[in-house]
């Protein structure tokens, strides 16, 4: 274990010199790439806290969740940084008051709840450092090779669980925000495991019928949109929500496939 | 969409099965009411092929559980629908027919599950249909159906008393899942859900039961009333459409579905002393026997009592059934099932009550002119309908190799 300020970072060696361990690399590139966005966004929000402007100050959350959602594939790895930065209140004794209900969720609770700005100066000040340990400690981050194929569909499996039932809207309503994030993020594992992914079988070629779900995916999200803007999913009803659950449903059961099409592939 | 390796394999479950390689005896089943021997029910398998879908006419006491279960089309246009259409028809063949979707070489363990596993390895057929119904939504010009719709094919009406909740009414597309056993309901739901995720969603969904024999007889509904006594046999011309019914070509061997979602007041029909439960009904709670009679299937004598002495003239069963020649061909094949939801009413009463679900001919001639003949009776008070559909049953599928509603797009 090694210590990196108020969380700790596993590290075990990679293996770099596997076809999966080249992705893994690839992938960390990737995800330092989103973190040192995050920071940029989360700077961004800090600066705006003093000018006691919520709506601004909601969109700045809104662009670094949405940095962290593309991240997405690497939630596991980061244990209880991840949480930190990205976790729910769920499971917690006190619920959104526990003090161990910390990041960017807690921040979008005290926005949309009427918590005064310079109060959460404090939650994202340790959001803050919660991303600087975290960039610090990517290099040397374990990431297990074989858990990239899962990732394909594990970051809609968590958009399908948290944000379309709306579990972790904590008052932004943005569950198709979040979603196209992770549609991002997916894309991202999908591209860098392409080359090892075999044969099609029987003709049908899990790469394209994935890719082909994601965009019709993102086409279902976009027609949710209006006049440019994500709707507050906590208003919409059951028929405008069906296209959506159905794309990804039919997204997901594609996906799923990516893991046994490599499951030989270390 | 094309056809994906799921359904090749199942397409080639479906072949070996039709071969005859199936090791599972398919005793002739009685068809309608009761039926002599008593086949164990999980061994039975309900053929698929054929002139009419198998589930419409079904020894109640082989599928004791059964759900409904309504979607919204999300498919787009004309191959979008007949992909659909193509997938249901393979899946519901093999798992109608117990199956061995999940040996054959390739396993498809290489590739992800195929199969949920509820049933075990072997998925036994369990007496199991999967009937399906169209919704006035699909014969648009989206499809390409505006000309096919078949008459009289409309949304649900709001019928006096009704209580209609839009999340619980109406759908594009139903299906009518009934089997032996709720797991098996359950496995046959799960798995065409998982086939179909992009090309619909549900709209609503609702399990039900029949119970057996109490002691003997036709099942007793909750309001402790044995229901279903009184159905007509198929050769009554009664459920079939047929070439004389004026409509489409490709609905013959049809038939249309009528399912009212009926919330029954359990707690206040407890209250109500049995004699007036017994007028409201017309029949005998213990015997099931009308008023005037004493065994269940004895038939009410409605012009020797035509002041309603023993049987009010407005008893459920004399204005469902007056037994008059004027509305002789207003009967109905009834298919209905008890439902309990989980949870409660906002009051705090059970969400409890009938899956009503009816075969006709004519859905104006049948279901409407009884439902219109009950207005304002009795029972009303005790009973809330808040959802169903209407919905058009299409022909079976008589040969392998064709799908359900294939005759729409010719």
């Amino acid at each position: 274990m090694l210590r990196l300020g108020p969380t700790t970072l596993e590290t075990t060696p990679g293996r770099a010199g596997t076809p999966l361990g080249a992705v893994v690399e690839q992938y960390r590139g990737y995800v330092g790439q989103k973190l040192d966005q995050l920071a940029a966004d989360v700077a961004n929000l800090r600066a705006g806290l003093p000018g006691n402007d919520r709506t601004s100050a909601q969109r700045r959350w809104l662009a670094a969740q949405f940095t962290w959602q593309q991240v997405g594939a690497a939630y596991g790895s980061f244990g209880a940084l991840g949480t930190a930065i990205g976790g729910l209140a769920n499971g917690l004794p006190q619920g959104v008051a526990d003090p161990a209900f910390t990041g960017l969720h807690r921040i979008e609770y005290g926005l949309y709840s009427g918590e005064k700005l310079p109060d959460l100066r404090g939650h994202v000040d340790r959001l803050a450092a919660d991303v600087d340990t975290l960039r610090g400690g990517l290099a040397k981050l374990a990431i297990v090779p074989t858990d990239m194929p899962i990732r394909c569909h594990e970051i809609l499996e968590d958009a399908l669980r948290d944000h379309l039932s709306g579990q972790d809207d904590y008052g932004s309503g943005m569950a198709y925000a979040l979603t196209s994030a992770d549609v991002l993020g997916t894309r991202v594992v999908l591209e860098e495991l392409k080359p090892l992914i075999p044969t099609p079988v029987l003709g049908h070629s899990p790469y394209d019928q994935s890719k082909a779900a994601l965009d019709r995916l993102d086409a279902a999200l976009d027609a949710t949109k209006v006049d440019g803007r994500w709707p507050d999913y906590q208003g919409l009803t059951k028929h405008q929500r069906q296209p959506v659950n159905g794309a990804i449903g039919a997204a997901l059961e594609a996906l799923y496939r990516i893991p046994s099409a490599l499951g030989k592939v270390q | 969409m094309s056809v994906n390796r799921r359904n090749f394999l199942r397409g080639a479950a479906g072949t070996l099965a039709a071969a005859g390689a199936l090791g599972v005896s398919r005793p002739a089943l009685a068809e309608g009411k009761g039926g002599g021997g008593s086949p164990d029910p999980a061994t039975v398998s309900v053929p698929f092929l054929g002139a009419n879908q198998a589930g419409v006419y079904r020894p109640d006491f082989l599928q004791r559980s059964a759900g409904f279960a309504a979607f919204r089309l999300l498919v787009e246009d004309r191959a979008g629908l007949q992909a659909l259409l193509q997938t249901l028809t393979s899946h519901i063949q093999s798992l109608t027919e117990g199956s061995l979707v999940d040996s054959g070489p390739p396993r498809e363990s290489e590739i992800g599950g195929l199969d949920s596993g509820v049933l075990g390895a072997q998925v036994p057929p369990d007496a199991l249909t999967v009937t399906v119904g169209l919704g006035a939504g699909v014969f648009t010009d989206r499809y390409g159906l505006a000309a096919a719709r078949p008459r009289g094919l409309t949304t649900m009406p709001v019928f006096p008393s009704d209580s209609p909740e839009p999340d619980w009414t109406g759908g594009d597309l139903v299906l009518q899942v009934c089997s032996n056993a709720s797991d098996s309901v359950h496995h046959a739901l799960r798995d065409l859900t998982r086939a179909t995720r992009g090309m619909m969603q549900l709209e609503w969904k609702i399990l039900g039961f029949h119970s057996g024999p109490r002691p003997t007889g036709a099942p007793r509904n909750l309001f402790g009333y044995k229901d279903g006594i009184v159905n007509p046999a198929e050769d009554e011309g009664l459920v079939w459409i047929d070439k004389n019914s004026g409509q489409p070509d490709w609905a013959v061997g049809g038939s249309f579905l009528v399912i009212r979602l009926i919330r029954m007041l359990v707690e206040f029909w407890d209250r109500v002393g049995i004699p007036e439960q017994n007028a409201i009904i017309g029949r005998d709670r213990d015997s099931g026997a009308p008023l005037d009679g004493t065994g269940e299937t004895d038939l009410p004598d409605y012009p020797a009592d035509p002041d309603g002495a023993v049987i009010p003239l407005d008893a459920h069963i004399r204005l469902a059934n007056p037994r008059t020649a004027e509305t002789d061909r207003s009967r109905l094949l009834r298919r209905g099932y008890n439902y309990e939801n989980a949870g409660m009413s906002r009051n705090g009463n059970s969400e409890t009550g009938l899956i009503f679900c009816s075969y006709q001919q004519n859905i104006q001639d049948q279901f409407e002119a009884t439902q219109l003949r009950l207005a304002g009776e009795p029972m009303t008070d005790y009973i809330q309908p808040f959802g169903g559909g209407y919905f058009v049953v299409p022909p079976g599928v008589a040969e392998f190799g064709g799908y359900l509603g294939e005759g729409m797009f010719a």
